[in-house]
């Protein structure tokens, strides 16, 4: 199905996800840069990379298990901020300089709560996220913002003017144009690049100097020109979802004949759908109103289910999607109860949906393999 | 009235069926603390009458939670349920006839099991036609992802998608940018209700409402002070229960001040006579998280089998502030820092594990705490992760802590045996409170209150 070599920038996405510090990271901190971690697509990453430092998403990449961490959360906690808090207190994120965190949801917020009182970490904050998008959020969430800059000004010694700013938000609008233009290939009858390929492309985002990212892309979106595509497999599939930043899951669901031609989910297309918008003049309400109004919404913003459906039925429409797939971290209520209400609406609409549970570290790859192929074939038999 | 409306309202009326012979019977028997126990009981059933007639009539409602500033309602004049009260009476002492079938056919619904009970059974009232459905609806986003995640489903069901709905945004901060943030929220909540209802806000109304709550609270912090008295003056089961009620009872109604007012004069009454209404006092516990009475016999197994009295709860403990009611500022000033930091559940859950940290480390100096038992709602994953904190913080106080973990609606999760087992259990290898508390120490009762404010 796959006709020619991988592009070479594949490689490179694909190793920044599986470790925790990729080869670029330990460069950059070789060089004496300085690294900002952080746990929720809100974070306006334009602020790190204006203060000249760089953002890295926390993820709990290699994980092998919780020990250390089981200690600190109970038996109905998400098994991702556990796996997370577990490399860090093994010193897995010693090399963050700093850390942001936010109100994102209930077991993150317990995750500041133990990071705090049991890591060294020299600069961790938790900043306020709204969970609806009207003028009232959006000028919060600015206040918000303008702390922290004066904190992270203070702390790091170091300047973030609106310039600055500016020329970071410029920088992550192109790095996100590039990604849209590769969802826009995946559009055809034979896309480019594996939904595993596409998701390892938009975690290796998150953890690579912006610069270097930004190159890397424009390597790929070229290599991909002349290189081969996938065609022939049984199904064109959208996963949606909230927190998914592990490729290989990707794979499993791929492995049994059916192509992830597009999402919906945190690490995928709602980091880069939209664009910060640079026609604003002062770069934090512009920053505060992309994160808290303009982008696809996450499940944990409660009045905007309705776009959230919208979201998911135009990416079917226009990607030409057969069936969509829901992940969902166990004991994860936000993204519980849209499942409810999502099972609802798509069989309403007549979208076949398949629901899966699953643990941050891939444990289930067998019952994802069955679940996955019974419903590929019924999707075949839907085709007749 | 149509079948729908007639439904919407049918489990309010087998409430009011079930307890007005209760009633009737407090009435012609009510002994030393009847009257209170009927108070609580009309209360419930005037909100059900009131809702009711609303229905039967046509008039506007709103269905809201009781952390909406109850204040704000009351001043203006519109009636309003708690939509999530029907779980309470499922899962409370003995459940409601319905809460097995209910539980079942809320299982069908399909929606994960891992997702809190009590909102899911709401997800099935409301798909079962079981709730009025109001002009307006003012929701809520926490304290937990439960509720936030509900309430988004929630607006989604056919029936209620053209309801207009407006949720106040809680940060999560609590500093003086947050308050003054969310009472902005609280103010274009009362536009809200103006235009879907008609109501306009009264502020000398509001004034008269918050300064009678101002007297409510102040009588419950010399109520939660009498609590520490050794022994302690009540059982738990009905003072410590009242708070909900009291509170989506409707606020500012002067006969809730005459409620407290009875509370602390009975606790005052039997502290000077030796009269614990518990006799043979032995271990003092603080029950945090959920409260017992959940699990039906369990406050009167603990009482009588071990001699152990729940001297205070997570609910019953805030750190209340009295509101400044000498403007209209000051006064959504207070209002939104009561919302966000003195309502129950709201103040422990929703910002940093903090609050609840040094909650328990006050209670526990403060009440003679003997052993805490935190029993832990399978809906509460933010109370989950902070249990290991809470151990920590009573490691260092000497004090026993045991963590269970139930589910406030579905007792499949962990029965009331299984608690019972576990606490047994518990005391048996701690033993808290061996030490023999003969002494009755005395309890100033000044009047003024302000110094035992929590710090």
């Amino acid at each position: 199905m796959q006709t020619t070599a991988r592009p070479a920038a594949l490689r490179v996405f694909s190793d920044a996800c599986q470790t925790m510090v990729n080869p670029e990271v330990r460069h950059w901190k070789g060089q004496g840069g300085r690294v900002v971690g952080y746990f929720c697509s809100a974070m306006p990453v334009e602020m790190v990379t204006a203060a000249g430092l760089l953002p890295f998403r926390a993820r709990a990449a290699g994980s092998a298990g919780t020990e250390l961490s089981d200690a600190c959360f109970g038996s109905i906690n998400c098994s991702f901020p556990r796996h997370a808090l577990d490399l860090a207190l093994r010193g897995e994120y010693d090399f963050l300089d700093g850390l942001v965190l936010f109100n994102s949801c209930d077991h993150i917020r317990r995750l500041y709560d133990h990071w705090i009182r049991r890591l060294g970490t020299p600069f961790v904050r938790i900043l306020s996220l709204p969970r609806k998008d009207e003028p009232a959020q959006v000028e919060w969430f600015r206040g918000e913002l303008s702390l922290l800059r004066e904190q992270m000004q203070e702390h790091f010694r170091v300047g973030m003017t609106d310039d600055r700013l500016r020329e970071a938000i410029a920088l992550h609008n192109a790095s996100r144009r590039r990604q849209r233009d590769l969802y826009q290939r995946r559009k055809g009858i034979r896309p480019p690049v594996t939904g595993a390929e596409m998701l390892a492309v938009t975690v290796a985002g998150t953890a690579l100097p912006p610069q270097r990212y930004h190159q890397l892309l424009d390597g790929l979106l070229m290599d991909l020109d002349q290189s081969g595509a996938h065609s022939g497999r049984r199904a064109r599939l959208m996963v949606a979802g909230g927190e998914l930043d592990n490729p290989e899951y990707l794979e499993v669901i791929e492995s049994q004949g059916g192509l992830v031609v597009t999402d919906a989910l945190c690490f995928g297309s709602r980091l880069m759908w939209r664009d910060v918008d640079q026609a604003i003049d002062d770069p934090l309400t512009a920053l505060a109103r992309y994160y808290v109004a303009d982008r696809p919404p996450c499940a944990r913003m409660y009045t905007r289910y309705g776009e959230r459906l919208e979201y998911i039925q135009s990416m079917v429409r226009e990607f030409a999607v057969d069936g969509v797939v829901f992940v969902r971290l166990a004991f994860c209520e936000l993204w519980g109860f849209e499942q409810y209400s999502l099972t609802a609406d798509l069989r309403r609409l007549g979208i076949p949906l398949l629901c899966l549970d699953r643990e941050y570290s891939q444990t289930n790859a067998g019952q994802v393999r069955t679940r996955v192929q019974a419903f590929l074939e019924e999707l075949g038999d839907r085709h007749g | 009235m149509d079948e729908k409306k007639l439904k919407s309202v049918s489990r309010m009326k087998e409430e009011i069926a079930i307890f007005e012979p209760v009633l009737a019977a407090l009435r012609a028997d009510p002994g030393e603390m009847g009257h209170l126990q009927a108070y609580l009981i009309e209360n419930l059933l005037d909100n059900h009458r009131r809702i009711i007639s609303c229905v039967e009539e046509g008039t506007p409602f709103l269905a809201s939670q009781y952390t909406n500033p109850v204040e704000i309602l009351t001043a203006m004049d519109v009636p309003w349920y708690f939509h999530v009260q029907q779980q309470f009476a499922a899962g409370g002492t003995g459940g409601s006839v319905h809460t097995e079938e209910d539980l079942e056919e809320m299982d069908r619904l399909g929606i994960p099991s891992d997702c809190c009970t009590l909102l899911r059974l709401l997800l099935y009232y409301q798909a079962a036609g079981l709730l009025p459905i109001p002009a307006a609806y003012l929701a809520l986003t926490e304290p937990c992802d439960g509720v936030a995640g509900l309430h988004a489903a929630f607006m989604n069901h056919p029936d209620w998608r053209d309801v207009p709905v407006f949720c106040p945004d809680p940060p999560y901060h609590d500093d003086p940018r947050a308050y003054g943030y969310y009472a902005g929220e609280l103010k274009r909540m009362v536009e809200f209700i103006t235009r879907h209802t008609g109501k306009a806000l009264d502020m000398d109304r509001l004034k008269e409402v918050v300064a009678e709550t101002n007297r409510g609270y102040e009588l419950w912090f010399e109520y939660a002070y009498l609590r520490r008295a050794v022994p302690t003056p009540h059982s738990y089961v009905m003072p410590m229960s009242c708070f909900y009620i009291l509170n989506t009872g409707g606020a500012g109604d002067p006969r809730h001040t005459q409620w407290y007012r009875g509370m602390v004069a009975n606790a005052e009454a039997r502290i000077r006579q030796t009269r614990p209404e518990v006799p043979h006092q032995k271990v003092r516990l603080l029950w945090y998280d959920i409260q017992p009475l959940f699990f039906g016999e369990l406050v009167p197994w603990l009482e009588q089998e071990w001699g152990a009295v729940i001297c205070m709860d997570m609910v019953s403990y805030c750190p209340y502030e009295l509101i400044d009611t000498s403007s209209e500022d000051a006064m959504f000033l207070g209002l939104a820092k009561r919302a966000l930091n003195h309502s129950p559940m709201i103040h422990q859950a929703r910002g940093l594990a903090a609050n609840a940290i040094e909650d328990i480390t006050r209670i526990v100096r403060d009440y003679r705490i003997d052993c805490v038992v935190f029993p832990g709602h399978m809906g509460h994953k933010d109370m989950a992760a902070t249990t290991s904190l809470a151990r920590e913080a009573c490691r260092e106080l000497g004090v026993p802590f045991r963590y269970i973990g139930m589910d406030i609606c579905d007792k499949r999760y962990t029965s009331v045996e299984e608690i019972k087992e576990k606490v047994s259990r518990f005391f048996a290898v701690m033993k808290p409170g061996e030490l023999a508390r003969e002494a009755w120490p005395s309890v100033r009762v000044p009047g003024d209150v302000s110094h035992r404010l929590p710090a």
